[in-house]
């Protein structure tokens, strides 16, 4: 390997983000930002690392395998990078803002670092920006979250857009009543995590798990076909939320496509209620996720509601269509500076010129479309 | 930006959907099966010397793909296809989170096992195992078997023919696919211990599920029904 190969290499699942696509995700994230604003939801700005156990304390455990951590040299306690933010907003409305009025609605945005990544999404490093939503119990507030995520990913001029409504308290209200030991429950975790029915073969309850996973689709038809099934009486009334949560998204936003699957649980480890993840046609990995958790129960106490949602900027952008370039204008020795901010003043991309080169040439090398010369604009 | 937020796709358009289907022995069994569901290959995909990978169905949208029976896992994962055949022993060896298998289509029946030469089964007091080399195609499932009960297994990873290993010196130990037991028995091999019963699964990708819910059940519905009357 040459030198200037290896100073290229970069650790596997981190890379450079280029032009134009870190201009087109910083534009993309102003813009989910906006959206976030635009209906109340305040930004927070928490640090990269924090103090492990307060980070990865209470529900934040689960997230504790995907963690980097390294040692703080001055106060010699153990430091995690964050994982994900959420954990940190569900902190901070715990504490430096446990006396601000609820509901109280934060958004942010940010990058976080995870240890590793998988076969089919294997980038370590991504941009995440969401809100979270702290202290309100009520389904109303579940679809405002769905709502909102999915009017972020149209201002990105994302279609196709579909909600994956899941409910991870649902099977363990089953197996709870079926009064299933530890492994028996793994195992079917396990299966229903591929929907395999064949796994269920042998297990108690077999006949309701496989009604539950048949019972996944189209959002309407599924609640029906939920509610035909025999469940204990917890697992009803998880239910009967996700029934309330689907109609307050519906009232407002009735062309929002929307799926429930009953026994999807992944990649909510610390949630407490109905979930969802977002999905897009042409897009083969999720667009992001959300859903029902306590915020702060890692102080001990049984925590606040909260619901929040959170957008991957990763997957978004590799499916969102490009917003159109800027127009490049390339300006010729001894051009009149005002002249040149009016031209920005309009939205044109101005490249100065540095030295005497012929302007024609300079401006082709360094893709401008157009060339300002002695007060006149020339398309190239 | 602009483009395609001004022409949404109509509610009917078909998007292309990629039956991926493995290699070999499965191949034969699943045929008539999706055949039944009413999906026929093109003339050539019949033709044994053929050099195409993709072949066309008598549905203009749907083509049907043919790779190693590990790969179906892949493409199916990665949402290159949208379908696919895959034994339970790809699906355990990789768990890709973004397959459900939600059909046993009750084909390709097999097991998987340990198995180790016939002279050291007597000898042999799997109590007082640390570790044990294997050699398999399914170092993922094996390592998991064998920590299961406190043995770190080292595996060499074969691609075929692992029933040789033993006799050349490679490994004691094998574990691979075992349906009659004649391949085993032919290299002096015993099967010991059972890790999982095998049969092939009708597979689908998570994403494609969840955003064409109507049209990817309906052909897990339309499998269903020809592989309970098969």
């Amino acid at each position: 390997m040459t030198d200037a190969a290896a100073r290229a290499l970069l650790p596997a699942g981190l890379r450079d983000i280029l032009p134009p696509d870190a201009a087109i995700e910083a534009g993309a994230v102003s813009k989910l930002m906006g959206v976030f604003e635009s209906h109340g939801y305040q930004r927070v700005k928490p640090p990269l690392i924090e103090f492990e156990e307060s980070l990865l304390g209470g529900g934040g455990a689960a997230m504790g395998p995907h963690s980097f951590r390294l040692m703080d040299p001055v106060s010699r306690r153990m430091l995690a990078l964050r994982p994900d933010m959420t954990l940190q907003i569900a902190r901070i409305a715990a504490t430096r803002l446990g006396h601000e009025p609820r509901p109280l609605r934060l958004g942010y945005a940010g990058q976080v670092l995870r240890v590793a990544g998988s076969q089919l999404r294997p980038e370590r490093q991504f941009g995440q920006a969401g809100i979270e939503l702290i202290g309100s119990d009520s389904a109303q507030a579940d679809a405002e979250a769905v709502r909102i995520a999915a009017e972020g990913l149209a201002a990105l001029g994302l279609t196709g857009v579909s909600v994956d409504l899941t409910l991870p308290t649902l099977v363990p209200a089953v197996t709870a009543a079926l009064g299933l030991a530890d492994a028996k429950a793994q195992a079917v975790r396990d299966a229903l995590d591929h929907k395999d029915e064949a796994r269920l073969k042998g297990l108690p309850g077999a006949e309701t798990f496989r009604a539950l996973i048949k019972a996944g689709g189209a959002a309407d038809a599924a609640l029906a076909k939920l509610a035909a099934i025999d469940l204990p009486p917890l697992a009803k009334v998880e239910l009967e939320r996700l029934q309330a949560v689907v109609a307050a998204i519906r009232a407002p936003a009735p062309d929002l496509e929307l799926t429930v699957d009953a026994v999807e649980n992944r990649g909510f480890e610390y949630h407490s209620g109905v979930t969802f993840t977002l999905f897009a046609k042409g897009a083969s990995f999720e667009l992001g996720r959300g859903g029902r958790y306590r915020a702060g129960d890692g102080n001990g106490g049984p925590g606040e509601p909260a619901v929040g949602v959170t957008l991957f900027m990763d997957t978004i952008l590799r499916i969102a269509p490009a917003p159109p370039a800027a127009r490049r204008i390339y300006l010729a020795p001894g051009t009149d500076p005002a002249k040149a901010g009016l031209l920005r003043a309009e939205g044109w991309v101005t490249v100065a010129a540095l030295d005497g080169a012929d302007p024609q040439d300079q401006a082709k090398r360094l893709g401008c479309g157009h060339l300002l010369i002695n007060g006149s604009i020339h398309s190239l | 930006m602009s483009q395609s937020a001004d022409t949404p796709m109509p509610a009917n358009a078909n998007e292309p959907l990629v039956l991926a289907l493995p290699k070999g022995r499965i191949l034969e069994e699943a045929m008539p099966l999706v055949r039944a569901a009413g999906i026929l290959p093109e003339a050539e995909f019949d033709d044994p010397d053929s050099r195409k990978l993709r072949f066309a169905t008598n549905h203009a949208h749907i083509s049907i793909i043919r790779v190693r029976s590990f790969d179906v896992a892949t493409f199916v994962a990665f949402g290159a296809a949208q379908l696919g055949v895959a034994g339970n022993d790809v699906l355990m060896e990789f768990d890709y989170p973004e397959l459900y298998a939600p059909l046993d289509l009750g084909i390709g029946q097999c097991r998987l096992a340990v198995a180790e030469p016939a002279e050291m089964v007597a000898t042999d007091d799997p109590r007082r195992w640390s570790h044990v080399t294997v050699a398999t195609k399914y170092p993922t499932i094996t390592q998991r078997h064998f920590a299961r009960r406190g043995v770190q297994a080292e595996c060499i990873k074969l691609n075929g023919a692992m029933e040789l290993a033993p006799a050349l010196g490679l490994s004691r130990r094998i574990v691979d696919l075992v349906s009659s037991g004649a391949t085993l028995k032919a290299n002096g091999l015993v099967e010991v211990e059972e890790i999982a019963q095998i049969t092939s699964r009708l597979i689908v990708n998570r994403a494609a599920l969840k955003t064409r819910p109507a049209e990817l059940a309906g052909w897990i519905e339309r499998f269903r029904e020809v592989a309970r009357a098969a």
